[in-house]
């Protein structure tokens, strides 16, 4: 009896040394490259955004060469979730395309945002035999509120002569995750109507009317929503123009505030931003959907890398710094956003963030 | 027996009638197997079909490229989901085998039937809770997402498959082998170690290769913990680290401390993507999965094979 007894106390005591050991180690372990070592190799982590998510995943691809002991690695989880992320502190740097709350900047004043690139917003469809569609804001904020259910509904038509628009229910697809496009779309339809901003609001999460009448489809990220157009039949969505553009999605035409019909490219996209200049705030951030120019693009929005101003690890906030500044100076990285589809930033708007890199801090003393 | 009464040319009327039903039996018994094995074998063959083509030496060795170009590999979640499922293995295989032991050896104690209540609740806790669970105490501690979070959550997942179905096949030793054992003097920790074990031996493998099939398929606990990482390549870490004069032990912990991808969490990843490659790599990545659960368990059967003709 007092052999098992013996034998019963020591399997405990091994069972807790063990699970001690293994929650121990786990919490004990430090965050690799904190050692004071200048040379050690940095890895850079973060999430968010799935908007800039195309390029920022060719701009890591191309960074190891320009610096092969920096290892990024970008989760793309949406705006919402990047957000949260650098306010857990759990990532090194965040995405998004959705402006920090004033309640955020309070929980953690030191958190910066930095535009890098800006995209279009493109209300992508999937029409059997129709490649070319034109809307207006009205419209996409009836066929997003439910009251345009069908194809061939008269304002549809109206704008769209010539199209033979099919007698079929509209299905909306919209994102399910907390999105900075959303943000930018529905800033855009809050801008067009009234209505919208007072009963459905802006937001990076908003109460999708279509869904209460069946009529609604929500995907995960930008990738999500695509593929939701792509296989489903007579559906809507809106996505980065990228991944509109990478994968062949016919994308609508806007007739934007100044009343002409335009398409999204970068000369529609640059002159939107041009209306822009010199509306950033304090925060560095702007909204710039609903341009007033002849040939703006109106659903526009700056994506942006969130970053703390004040750091202990100076490893990683040089190396940040360093990729920072490749990507938004180099010129075969803008060549590449240009290609996929992203405007650069505009040369005053580098130059604010430029100035904001050089008054980063770790332990108290400049980085750059 | 059987067979010559059968085969006895005058058989009574009820013999006829017995054959023809056992017949009629075996023939739906077959039938229910068919019905069974569909399901695997249209899995099977549906994942080589559509998987099939994009397999070659370039998918394993390559990591991802960026999204809308071709080629590229998935050479970041085979090397995480190795490492997090070693991890895993470490972290639960031990525990779970003293804890079978002390169920086998000590049946009706309090703390026996509390471990096993406890073993069954922790089964039954939803994989994506478990997850968030290691989001909260690891990764919010640690202030990172990691490897060593993903393994940590992945263990809590085996454990209980491996408690439960060590301590089945312990309980199959027959308590002869062991009562003789003491008998002759072996104190118990080395009955349980040179006896007990070896016995129970082909089971117990059986049972860590469930779990371990079972660790390597999840992906809803490494969306909390691991995140994924498309450049988690432990030959770079290992060059970077050996260029700059590191540890080993700096050198693992940058292995084990980085955010890791798996090829469960991949292949989510990849299926939700618009891009055509992504889509078609993600059924690569299933059937890669697929074998790579497929080989652990041939392996598993050849070893203990091997190990019972030893043995005999």
């Amino acid at each position: 009896m007092s052999i098992r007894k013996t034998t019963a106390i020591l399997t405990g005591l091994i069972i807790a040394a063990i699970l001690m050991a293994g929650c121990g180690s786990s919490q004990a372990a430090t965050p690799e490259n904190t050692a004071a070592n200048g040379n050690a190799p940095v890895t850079l982590n973060g999430a968010g955004a799935t908007f800039p998510l195309p390029v920022y995943t060719e701009w890591i691809q191309m960074y190891k060469s320009v610096q092969p002991d920096v290892t990024l690695n970008y989760q793309g989880i949406g705006s919402g979730g990047g957000q949260k992320a650098i306010l857990d502190g759990t990532v090194d740097f965040a995405g998004s395309d959705s402006l920090l709350k004033e309640e955020q900047y309070r929980q953690m004043p030191d958190l910066q945002m930095l535009p890098i690139v800006a995209g279009a917003v493109v209300p992508i469809f999937n029409i059997d035999g129709v490649d070319s569609l034109a809307l207006d804001g009205q419209t996409l904020v009836d066929i997003y509120m439910a009251k345009i259910t069908k194809w061939n509904d008269p304002a549809i038509a109206a704008l769209n002569p010539g199209i033979s628009l099919p007698d079929e229910p509209i299905i909306v697809a919209h994102r399910s995750d907390g999105s900075g496009t959303t943000e930018i779309f529905t800033a855009f339809l809050g801008a067009v109507s009234q209505e919208w901003a007072e009963t459905v609001g802006v937001g990076k999460a908003v109460e999708w009317l279509p869904d209460q009448i069946g009529q609604g489809v929500g995907g995960k990220g930008n990738p999500g929503v695509a593929q939701a157009v792509q296989s489903t039949p007579f559906s809507i969505g809106y996505v980065e123009l990228a991944y509109a553009k990478s994968n062949n999605i016919p994308f609508a035409d806007m007739v934007n505030a100044a009343g002409n019909r335009v398409t999204a490219n970068a000369d529609t996209m640059k002159d939107a931003m041009a209306a822009f200049a010199d509306s950033f705030d304090d925060h560095l951030t702007t909204e710039i959907v609903n341009a007033p120019g002849e040939n703006s693009w109106s659903l526009m929005g700056y994506t942006y890398l969130i970053i703390h101003m004040e750091n202990t690890d100076c490893d990683k906030t040089a190396a940040l710094l360093d990729y920072i500044r490749w990507a938004i100076s180099d010129d075969a990285a803008a060549q590449k956003a240009a290609d996929l589809g992203y405007a650069t930033l505009p040369d005053a708007v580098r130059n604010l963030v430029m100035d904001k890199l050089h008054e980063v801090t770790c332990d108290g003393k400049p980085v750059l | 027996m059987a067979q010559e009464i059968f085969s006895q040319v005058n058989l009574p009327r009820v013999y006829r009638r017995r054959r023809l039903v056992n017949k009629i039996m075996l023939g739906l018994t077959a039938l229910t197997l068919i019905l069974a094995l569909i399901p695997l074998v249209w899995i099977i063959v549906y994942v080589l079909i559509k998987g099939g083509r994009h397999i070659n030496l370039d998918f394993f060795i390559h990591l991802p490229q960026p999204m809308g170009t071709t080629g590229g590999g998935i050479l970041h979640a085979i090397e995480g989901s190795l490492v997090m499922v070693i991890l895993a293995s470490v972290f639960s295989i031990p525990p779970a085998l003293l804890a079978a032991f002390y169920l086998t050896t000590h049946d009706s104690t309090p703390l026996a039937s509390a471990i096993r209540f406890s073993t069954d609740l922790l089964a039954g806790v939803p994989s994506i809770i478990v997850g968030l669970f290691g989001y909260a105490i690891i990764v919010l501690a640690q202030k990172h997402y990691s490897a060593l979070a993903g393994g940590v959550v992945l263990g809590m997942i085996m454990l209980p498959v491996v408690i439960r179905s060590a301590e089945e096949m312990l309980k199959l030793v027959p308590p002869d082998l062991r009562a003789g054992s003491l008998a002759l003097g072996a104190p118990e920790w080395k009955t349980a170690i040179r006896v007990v074990l070896p016995a129970a031996a082909e089971g117990i493998i059986t049972g860590i290769m469930l779990g371990v099939a079972r660790a390597t398929g999840e992906t809803a606990p490494l969306l909390f913990t691991a995140l994924g990482n498309d450049n988690y390549e432990i030959g770079t870490m290992v060059k970077q680290g050996i260029a700059h004069n590191q540890s080993i032990f700096a050198i693992l912990g940058r292995i084990f401390e980085q955010p890791a991808d798996a090829l469960p969490l991949t292949l989510w990843k990849y299926a939700q993507q618009p891009y055509p490659e992504r889509v078609e790599q993600s059924w690569a990545v299933a059937l890669v999965l697929m074998l790579f659960v497929l080989a652990l368990n041939i392996l598993a059967r050849v070893w203990i094979a091997r190990r019972r003709s030893a043995l005999q």
